[in-house]
C-alpha cells in the first residue's frame, strides 16, 4: 500500500515514515509543505495520503485544503489529516463530498501504533476515521440537545459513537467484547430511536450518523 | 510622565481662568466699535469744554451754570461706559443722548445767539428722555405701542408745547424766534405743557408699576429703586419751577441746582443698573457669541459666561454623561433631584438631535425660557467642546490606568500558564520519566507480557500530559481561531460546552481585525466559563453579529444571574480588551434574571 506523507515538522515526519513502513505501508515520499504534497500526489497516485492540517506557508489549515483537493482529483486516493487539535467543522467539511477514504484524527492518535495504523487501512480500503475526541465531543452535544440521543443506553451510546467513528460491525464488536450480532442488535435499535434508515453500506452509515449528530 | 501630568495641570488651570470682558483686540469689528466709542468721548469732552468756555460762569447764577458741563460730562461717561461693556444694548445710546438734551440745556445759558435758539427749543428735552430711558429699560427699546406713545408723547410735549413760552411772550429767551407778544397765550400755552407733562408723567409712572407688578423679587431689587428715582427727577424737573418756587419760597438759582442735581444722577443709576445685571436683557447673546469667537486659551468657563451675559449670577451648566444617562456639573459631580429645585429653570442643550447638558438658571431672575433656550442654542457647540474636553481628559486618566491593567492582565496570564504548566505538566513527565527508568531497571527481571504493560501504561500517561498540554496550548490561542476565524473557533467553543447552547452567527471570518476576533473569542470564552462555573444556567444563547461596523456579542443565560462587574477578575479583563479597542461593555446581571453580556466593538 503506497503512502505519501505530508508534514512539515522534520522529527515527526520521519517517525512516520518509520511507524507507517514498520506497519506494512510504502513510504514513496515525506514531503514538507502543502504544494509540493499535490505535486507529489500527482506524480505518485498514491493510494494513501497522510498529512498534517498545519503547514507553510501561513500555517493554518492549508493540509485541510490540500486534502479536499487530492479528495476531489484523485479519486483512488485516500487521505488522512492529522492534527493537533479536531473540531467538528473540519470534520463535516472532509465528509461533505462523500464518505469513505477519509480520516481526521488528533495527531497524538500515532502513539498508539496499532489502533492508528488499522484506521490508516480501514481509511485506505475506502473506510472512514474520525476521531474519537469529534465524535464524543458530538454525541455529548446530541445528548443535550436531541431527546431521541438522550434516552439511548450508556451501551447504545458506546455503539452510536464507535459507528460514527467509522468502525466496522467486527470492529466495534471486538471493542466492546461483544458478539458482532449484538452489535447488529444494538445499531439497528438506535437506528429505530433515532429514525435512520437502516444501512448495510458502512460508509453511508457512517454518514448518517455524523449528519444525525451535527444537526442543530 | 512627569511631562504628561504638568500639560494636565495646565489644562485644568486654564479652566479656572477668570472672566475677561469682551475687551479690544478681539475682532474688527470690535476694534471699530471701540474707535468709535473714543470718538464720541473726544468730540463730548470738547462740548464740555466749549460750554465751560462759553457759559458766563463769573456771573450771578454761577452755580447753576456749572452744573451743565458736570451732568454732561457724567452723563457721557455713564453712557460709553454702559455701552462699551453692553455694545448690543441700547441704554448706553440713550444716556448719551440724554446728555445731548443737557448740553442743549446749557447752550441756551450762553450768550451766543444761535447757541441760546436751540437751547430754548430744547429746554424741555431731557424730561422726555428721562421718560424714554424709563421707559425703554432694560434692552434699550421699546417693547409696547402705549409705550411708544407715550415716549412720542413726551418729545412732543417737550418740543411743541414748548413753544408758547418762547414765541408768544415778549421777554422770552431768543427773541429772534418771538412772533407776538402774547403773554396770556404764553402763559396758557405753558399750563398746557405741565398739564400734558404730568399726564405723560402719570402714564409713565402706571406703565412702570405695571412692570413692577409682573417683575420678580430679585428684579424689584433692581426696578424699584430705579423707577422711584426716575420718576422723582421727572417730578422735580417738571413742578419743582412753580411748586418749590412758591411753596418753600427757593430762588431760581436754588431750584435750577436741584433740577440739575436731579438729573445728575439719572446716568448713574441707568449705567450702573445695566451694568449690574439682575434683569435679563437679550441683545447681549451677541455678547456671547463674541466669547465663544474669542481665542480658546483665554475663554473662560461657560458658565460664568453665561451668567454675565444672562445677568443671572446662579447660573451653572450641567453636562450629560451618555453612559450613566445623568447630569454631571463642572467638577464630575452628579446632579441630585435637589439641586434641581424649585424657581430653578432647566434648558435642555442639544446638539445635532444628541442632548448634551443643560443650563439651570433662576426662574425669577429669567422669566422668559425663550432666552435660555436662545442663549442654549448660542453654547450648544462650546458646551460640547467643554463636555469632550472633559470626557478626553478622564479618557486619558482611564487609558493609563486600563494600560498598566493590560500589563498586570498579561503578567497574570503568563504566571497562570506557568504554574499550569508547573503543577501539572512537570509533575506528570517527573513521574512518567520515573516509571521508565524503572522499567529500565526492570528488564530481565519480569516476564515479556508485564513489560507490554508497563510500556502501555507509560504511553497512556504520555498521551495524557500530550493531552493536557494541547488544552493548554488550546486555552492560550485556540488552534481554529488561527485556522479560519471567529466564527469557526466561537463553533468549537460552543461544541464542548456542557450546558445546551446555541450559537447565532452574523459575522463572516475575516471581516474583523484578526485583535478583533481573538478579542470577542476570549469574551465569549470568558462568559462561557462564568456560565459553566457560576450561573446553574439551563440555557445559553451565544449571539456573534457584525452590524453597523461594529461587532456586537452577546452571551445570555437563564441561570441565577448576580454576576459582578468590573469586580470579577474575568469580567474585568474582558471589558480592558474592550477599552482596547474602544468598545462597549453591559452586564446586567440581576438576581434570578440570569446574565445578559452585551458587548459592542468596532469592527470596520
Amino acid at each position: 500500500m503506497r503512502v505519501v506523507i505530508g508534514e512539515d515538522e522534520v522529527l515527526l515526519r520521519r517517525g512516520l515514515e518509520l511507524v507507517l513502513g514498520g506497519g506494512g505501508f510504502d513510504v514513496v515520499d515525506a514531503v514538507g509543505d502543502a504544494r509540493a504534497l499535490e505535486e507529489s500526489v500527482a506524480a505518485h497516485r498514491p493510494d494513501l495520503v497522510v498529512t498534517d492540517i498545519r503547514m507553510p506557508p501561513t500555517f493554518t489549515d492549508e493540509g485541510l485544503v490540500a486534502a479536499a483537493r487530492i479528495r476531489a482529483q484523485f479519486t483512488g486516493t485516500a487521505v488522512v489529516v492529522l492534527s493537533q487539535h479536531v473540531q467538528r467543522r473540519y470534520a463535516v467539511e472532509l465528509l461533505s463530498d462523500r464518505a469513505g477514504g477519509v480520516g481526521y484524527l488528533l495527531k497524538q492518535r500515532i502513539a498508539d501504533v496499532d489502533t492508528f495504523l488499522e484506521d490508516l487501512r480501514e481509511v485506505a480500503t475506502g473506510g472512514t476515521a474520525i476521531d474519537p475526541d469529534i465524535v464524543a465531543m458530538m454525541v455529548a452535544r446530541a445528548r443535550l440537545s436531541d431527546v431521541a440521543v438522550g434516552r439511548l443506553t450508556a451501551r447504545q451510546q458506546e455503539v452510536l459513537a464507535l459507528v460514527a467513528e467509522g468502525r466496522s460491525n467486527a470492529s466495534i464488536a471486538a471493542r466492546l467484547f461483544l458478539t458482532e450480532k449484538a452489535v447488529v442488535q444494538h445499531t439497528s435499535r438506535i437506528y429505530d430511536a433515532l429514525s435512520l434508515p437502516v444501512n448495510s453500506d458502512a460508509h453511508r452509515r457512517v454518514l448518517a450518523v455524523l449528519h444525525y449528530l451535527n444537526q442543530e | 510622565m512627569a511631562r504628561t501630568d504638568s500639560s494636565t495641570e495646565a489644562v485644568r488651570g486654564r479652566a479656572h481662568t477668570t472672566l475677561r470682558s469682551p475687551g479690544p483686540g478681539h475682532s474688527p469689528l470690535r476694534r471699530s466699535f471701540d474707535r468709535a466709542l473714543l470718538a464720541i468721548l473726544v468730540s463730548g469732552l470738547l462740548f464740555a469744554v466749549l460750554l465751560v468756555a462759553l457759559l458766563p460762569l463769573d456771573g450771578p447764577a454761577s452755580g447753576v451754570l456749572v452744573l451743565f458741563p458736570i451732568n454732561l460730562v457724567v452723563y457721557l461717561l455713564a453712557g460709553l461706559l454702559a455701552w462699551y461693556n453692553r455694545p448690543s444694548n441700547r441704554m448706553g445710546a440713550l444716556i448719551l443722548l440724554a446728555g445731548g438734551a443737557v448740553f442743549l440745556g446749557g447752550a441756551g445759558n450762553t450768550e451766543i445767539p444761535l447757541f441760546v435758539i436751540i437751547g430754548t427749543i430744547g429746554a424741555s428735552l431731557p424730561l422726555a428722555v428721562l421718560v424714554h430711558l424709563l421707559l425703554a429699560f432694560p434692552t434699550g427699546e421699546l417693547r409696547g405701542s402705549l409705550e411708544r406713545f407715550t415716549v412720542g408723547a413726551g418729545y412732543v410735549t417737550a418740543v411743541f408745547l414748548q413753544m408758547p413760552s418762547y414765541m408768544l411772550s415778549a421777554d422770552g429767551p431768543a427773541p429772534t424766534l418771538i412772533i407776538t407778544d402774547a403773554p396770556g397765550l404764553a402763559e396758557a400755552g405753558t399750563a398746557v405743557q405741565s398739564a400734558v407733562g404730568g399726564a405723560v408723567l402719570l402714564l409713565t409712572a402706571g406703565l412702570l408699576a405695571i412692570r413692577l407688578g409682573q417683575a420678580t423679587g430679585l428684579e424689584r431689587r433692581v426696578l424699584v429703586p430705579l423707577y422711584g428715582y426716575g420718576i422723582v427727577a421727572m417730578a422735580v424737573l417738571l413742578f419743582s419751577t412753580r411748586l418749590v418756587r412758591t411753596l418753600l419760597d427757593w430762588g431760581p438759582e436754588a431750584v435750577g441746582i436741584l433740577q440739575l442735581s436731579a438729573f445728575l444722577g439719572v446716568p448713574v443709576a441707568f449705567a450702573l443698573a445695566v451694568l449690574r445685571g439682575g434683569v435679563a436683557r437679550t441683545g447681549e447673546l451677541e455678547e456671547l457669541g463674541a466669547w465663544l469667537g474669542a481665542a480658546g486659551d483665554e475663554k473662560p468657563a461657560i458658565a460664568s459666561a453665561l451668567a454675565r451675559t444672562l445677568g443671572d449670577p446662579s447660573i451653572e451648566v450641567w453636562f450629560w454623561v451618555h453612559g450613566r444617562s445623568t447630569f454631571v456639573d463642572v467638577d464630575g459631580v452628579d446632579i441630585s433631584d435637589a439641586r434641581s429645585g424649585e424657581r430653578r429653570g432647566l434648558e435642555v442643550v442639544e446638539l445635532d438631535g444628541r442632548l448634551i447638558g443643560a443650563i439651570s438658571y433662576d426662574e425669577a431672575l429669567m422669566p422668559d425660557p425663550e432666552l435660555a433656550r436662545t442663549a442654549s442654542r448660542v453654547v450648544a457647540i462650546a458646551l460640547d467642546r467643554e463636555r469632550l474636553t472633559a470626557e478626553l481628559r478622564s479618557s486619558r486618566h482611564a487609558l493609563q490606568l486600563s494600560r498598566e491593567r493590560l500589563v498586570e492582565a498579561a503578567d497574570q496570564e503568563r504566571r497562570r500558564i506557568a504554574q499550569d504548566m508547573h503543577d501539572g505538566l512537570q509533575v506528570k513527565l517527573v513521574l512518567l520519566a520515573l516509571e521508565a527508568q524503572q522499567m529500565a531497571g526492570a528488564t530481565g527481571l519480569g516476564s515479556g507480557d508485564q513489560v507490554a504493560i508497563r510500556a502501555t501504561a507509560l504511553r497512556r500517561g504520555i498521551d495524557d500530559a500530550a493531552a493536557e498540554l494541547r488544552g493548554l496550548v488550546h486555552s492560550v490561542m485556540p488552534a481554529a481561531l488561527i485556522q479560519r476565524g471567529l466564527s469557526a473557533a466561537a463553533e468549537d467553543l460552543v461544541d464542548r460546552m456542557p450546558i445546551p447552547t446555541t450559537l447565532h452567527l452574523g459575522v463572516v471570518d475575516g471581516e474583523c481585525s484578526p485583535v478583533v476576533e481573538s478579542v470577542a473569542y476570549f469574551i465569549v470564552a470568558e462568559a462561557l466559563t462564568n456560565a459553566v462555573k457560576y450561573s446553574e444556567a439551563q440555557r445559553i444563547r451565544v449571539s456573534l453579529v457584525r452590524r453597523e461596523a461594529s461587532l456586537h456579542i452577546e452571551v445570555s443565560d437563564d441561570g441565577r444571574g448576580g454576576a459582578r462587574t468590573p469586580g470579577g477578575s474575568g469580567l474585568l479583563g474582558m471589558s480592558e480588551r474592550i477599552d482596547v479597542l474602544g468598545g462597549t461593555l453591559v452586564v446586567d446581571s440581576e438576581h434570578g434574571q440570569g446574565t445578559h453580556i452585551k458587548v459592542e466593538v468596532p469592527c470596520g
